[in-house]
């Protein structure tokens, strides 16, 4: 009998049909507060963008399945059969109309977790052959480079060796150096690919004399946006593998937001006895080096008006709320607040991987309106994300509502107010490098839920990702 | 310098991974089976996400190197 992908999704969903999702399917009231929740009706307010109306779908398949009154009169309730055409739907709905930023779930009565649903239908949509290729792409480089890191390692040591080179010129000191594999550290710092999220970083780690060692993987995590719990795990295994063998104290990942929201919140449910490690994103690093008075700042060195977008993976979803205040208080006089903020701060709309997809880029420009107006009202001239993911969506809403905004990590102000010898040329290099993709179609992030399940196969030779570097 | 007949030349100057990735997927869709991209990048990132991309998608790498800090790569599309 040959399994169509109705089948799997079916059984898909059965599989994942665990306490919390079947409360998230079965406990709406349609009250419709949700609605004003979402950025995406904000900025466009129709019934589509309501996040109960786009979990409804969904729903009416759960009840055809699930409940006997549906089975026997389904006009009744309003179930509906699955179909290829409702798999396309569901994939449409789940990777492009929402960004499984949680502004739902914190502002419902029942605390409805409609993005463990959108996270539910990404699975479906992955193991139907329903997913955006871009990010089934990215997850599988990443996988590939776990497998054999000798692949690329030679480059990558040679890369760091010229870093390192800029960073004496920067901190003036010609010892300065990014250790890599460096056994017994008491850090492991996870960047993403590239020298702008490690420079800015080593640079702040050598002037407090910190202890650290670069690892030798990226931090993102695309197989978790894809809802794809086996992808996910061997791109996480990879670092968790890389801590265990370093007998590093603590892993610090770099200004990521679902990277940092996957390892700390989502990885220790997948991997839990062997964190013999804690996790922390470089912004609790940066605030506790403030706090501690380990850091010469001069806030007078960042002179521009100044804001914050809370990443939701740090913020909302990760609590990472009252650090990056910390830090900004020390590195300028002019920080300034969006409203709304912190736990109600509206997605930049482009999380959840949708900054990665070219075809995605009139939906998220429309998705960051009520960002975009945000910026403008705030009257600042920076806008702060700890999240790469973020600093591309604003940097491409200040090109589309002439914004006219810098976008920049919270290190990059950090080095700045630190005023090394170097500083003046090597943060005008790295600011370069971050604004160099804003204004294109194409870039890219990632994120999730703890829900996760492994998918079956239905492309090809897709074998079991190995576990261990 | 290579001597094959290049299908395309992409500038990936500047943009910081995963986008060199990104065009490039996108970019080798452009091209016949056998004939060859050249591009041109900054960031370090390429390194290692240009050959595992390539394992991934059965594609050949015929060339990675660097030249100061710009990063020169040539593909083939395989399939």
């Amino acid at each position: 009998m040959t399994t169509t992908k109705i089948d799997i999704a079916l059984n898909l969903l059965n599989q994942q049909l665990n306490q919390p999702l079947t409360a998230a399917l079965e406990v709406c009231a349609r009250c419709g507060i949700c609605a004003e929740a979402c950025h995406y009706y904000v900025a466009e307010p129709k019934v589509e963008h309501i996040p109960a109306a786009r979990a409804e779908s969904l729903r009416k398949v759960y009840r055809s399945e699930h409940d006997l009154l549906s089975r026997l009169f389904p006009s009744w309730t309003g179930a509906e059969r699955l179909t290829e055409e409702k798999l396309a739907e569901w994939a449409d709905i789940a990777f492009n109309k929402c960004t499984l930023c949680y502004r739902c779930t914190i502002n419902c009565p029942m605390g409805l977790d409609t993005p463990l649903l959108m996270t539910s239908l990404r699975a479906i949509a992955t193991a139907t052959g329903n997913a955006p290729e871009v990010l089934e792409m990215l997850a599988d480089a990443a996988i590939e480079k776990g497998k054999d890191p000798e692949i690329y390692l030679g480059f990558y040591k040679e890369s760091i060796k010229d870093m390192e080179v800029e960073l004496q010129e920067l901190t003036g000191n010609p010892d300065a150096s990014i250790p890599l594999q460096k056994q017994g550290a008491k850090k492991l710092y996870v960047a993403l690919a590239g020298a702008h999220t490690i420079l800015p970083v080593a640079a702040i780690f050598e002037t407090v004399g910190e202890d650290w060692t670069l690892s030798i993987f990226e931090a993102a995590n695309y197989g978790i946006f894809l809802g794809d719990a086996s992808r996910a795990k061997a791109i996480a295994r990879r670092i968790v593998d890389e801590a265990k063998s370093l007998g590093v104290e603590e892993i610090v990942i770099s200004e990521c937001g679902h990277a940092y929201y996957v390892m700390r919140w989502v990885a220790p449910n997948w991997f839990g006895d062997e964190f013999t490690f804690r996790v922390r994103s470089i912004v609790e690093v940066l605030a506790e080096y403030v706090q501690d008075g380990k850091l010469k700042l001069d806030p007078s060195a960042n002179s521009e008006p100044i804001t914050y977008h809370d990443s939701c993976n740090l913020g909302r979803k990760g609590g990472i709320l009252a650090e990056p205040r910390v830090v900004l208080q020390a590195v300028t006089n002019d920080f300034r607040e969006l409203t709304p903020n912190r736990e109600e701060a509206y997605c930049c709309g482009g999380g959840a991987g949708l900054v990665a997809l070219p075809e995605a880029y009139d939906l998220r420009m429309m998705a960051g309106k009520p960002k975009a107006d945000q910026v403008k009202r705030s009257g600042a001239q920076v806008v702060v994300a700890a999240c790469e993911n973020c600093r591309l969506q604003l940097g491409d809403l200040s090109g589309y509502y002439g914004l006219g905004i810098g976008v920049t990590a919270l290190t990059d102000l950090v080095v700045k107010a630190m005023r090394l010898p170097g500083n003046q040329k090597t943060v005008e290099h790295i600011m370069t490098l971050e604004t160099a993709n804003s204004g294109e179609h194409d870039n890219a992030e990632v994120w999730g839920s703890t829900d996760l399940v492994s998918l079956p196969s239905t492309k090809g030779d897709r074998s079991e990702p190995k576990s261990n570097v | 310098m290579s001597t094959q007949t290049t299908g395309m030349v992409l500038d990936l100057k500047g943009l910081l991974c995963p986008m060199p990735v990104i065009k490039l997927a996108k970019a080798i869709k452009d091209i016949p089976v056998g004939e060859i991209i050249e591009a041109f990048a900054t960031d370090p990132g390429v390194m290692a996400d240009i050959p595992a991309w390539c394992r991934t998608t059965g594609n050949e790498l015929v060339t990675l190197e660097k030249n100061d800090k710009q990063f020169r790569f040539v593909v083939r599309r395989v399939k």
